[in-house]
């Protein structure tokens, strides 16, 4: 690789895998424009399974991104999920991320 | 090949960022799915002046009619009614999540309901009320929150609609008892039934164009 390559590719920003993936970053998309939403509506704006989703939301999770509450309204049980401070910033290092990328890209 | 490769890189990195924008418009899509509110309303409206006029000759025809009760019986019924069709619809489908625009939206028409409601019960008891300032109230209460409404949605055509009303509330003021009850007339058929109908419509080509799954 040239070394103005290498200088340049030193300079870039790497992107968070955990909000790289796919679902993932569209569930924590959906989640920034809502207080608190629930499993189902997040299923059935994703139109993923619940397997795969519950896998995703476990590790957005994990990384702090997302919290959880479990909750019984009227006798049936209730998931709900929202963005914590720490998701939010994430998502939006990963957005500012993302356009210098693509800026590079463009430019290159 | 290398070139090959950044294409492909950039189109992964655009089809994230098309991703985000289109999860953040799912997201906030929520208003128009009250389009049949607007519709309910002004089919309530009607049927109350229907109700309250039935059996009188054309020409005397007013906004109150001859029956005292046709106006709170028939909001009571639609309030049930529309009640009762969110509680039902609710059941079938993912509950809506709260956004602070959504709880912004609902507290303005919550609050509006509420202060139609006591200042025409109180001025209605009272005899202080007249049906020209009973569809300029109505007509300048809907204008204030389809303007705010517009506003906090950046949706023009509810912009549109509070001047509908903002227009029959002046219009009302003026000539006759039943001339004010043509201009009311008018603002229900545009304000509520076909602005509700516009809404339903909007609702609809937003759902078909958003369905899509999105995998790990």
């Amino acid at each position: 690789m040239p070394e103005a390559e290498t200088e340049v590719a030193a300079e870039l920003p790497e992107l968070n895998p955990v909000i790289h993936g796919k679902l993932r970053l569209a569930l924590l998309s959906l989640l920034s424009t809502v207080e608190e939403a629930e499993f189902t509506w997040l299923r059935a704006k994703t139109s993923s399974t619940d397997g795969n989703l519950g896998a995703q939301l476990l590790k957005l999770e994990e990384a702090g991104y997302v919290a959880v509450e479990k909750k019984f309204v009227l006798r049936k049980p209730q998931t709900l999920y929202r963005m914590t401070a720490s998701g939010r910033r994430a998502l939006t290092e990963y957005v500012q991320a993302l356009k210098r990328l693509l800026g590079s890209a463009i430019d290159t | 090949m290398h070139q090959d490769a950044d294409e492909l890189a950039t189109q992964e990195l655009t089809a994230r960022l098309s991703l985000i924008e289109n999860m953040i418009a799912e997201g906030r899509q929520k208003t128009e799915s009250w389009g049949w509110t607007f519709v309910l309303w002004g089919a309530a409206y009607m049927a109350a002046i229907v109700f309250a006029n039935v059996g009188a000759p054309w020409n005397e025809w007013t906004t109150w009619g001859h029956r005292p009760l046709a106006w709170p019986v028939t909001m009571m019924s639609a309030l049930i009614l529309m009640y009762a069709y969110i509680g039902l619809s609710s059941g079938k489908r993912a509950k809506q999540p709260e956004t602070t625009i959504g709880r912004a939206i609902w507290s303005m028409w919550a609050a509006m309901g509420i202060s139609m409601m006591i200042f025409f019960v109180a001025a209605g008891i009272s005899g202080r009320l007249d049906q020209h300032i009973y569809i300029a109230v109505i007509g300048a209460m809907l204008g204030t929150t389809n303007f705010a409404s517009s506003l906090i949605l950046k949706w023009r055509a509810q912009l549109f609609n509070a001047l509908v009303w903002w227009t029959a509330a002046v219009a009302a003021c003026f000539g006759s008892v039943t001339q004010s009850l043509v201009v009311f007339l008018i603002a229900i058929f545009f304000g509520q039934i076909v602005f509700g109908i516009y809404g339903m419509i909007s609702e609809r080509r937003l759902i078909e164009r958003s369905s899509g799954a999105v995998h790990a």
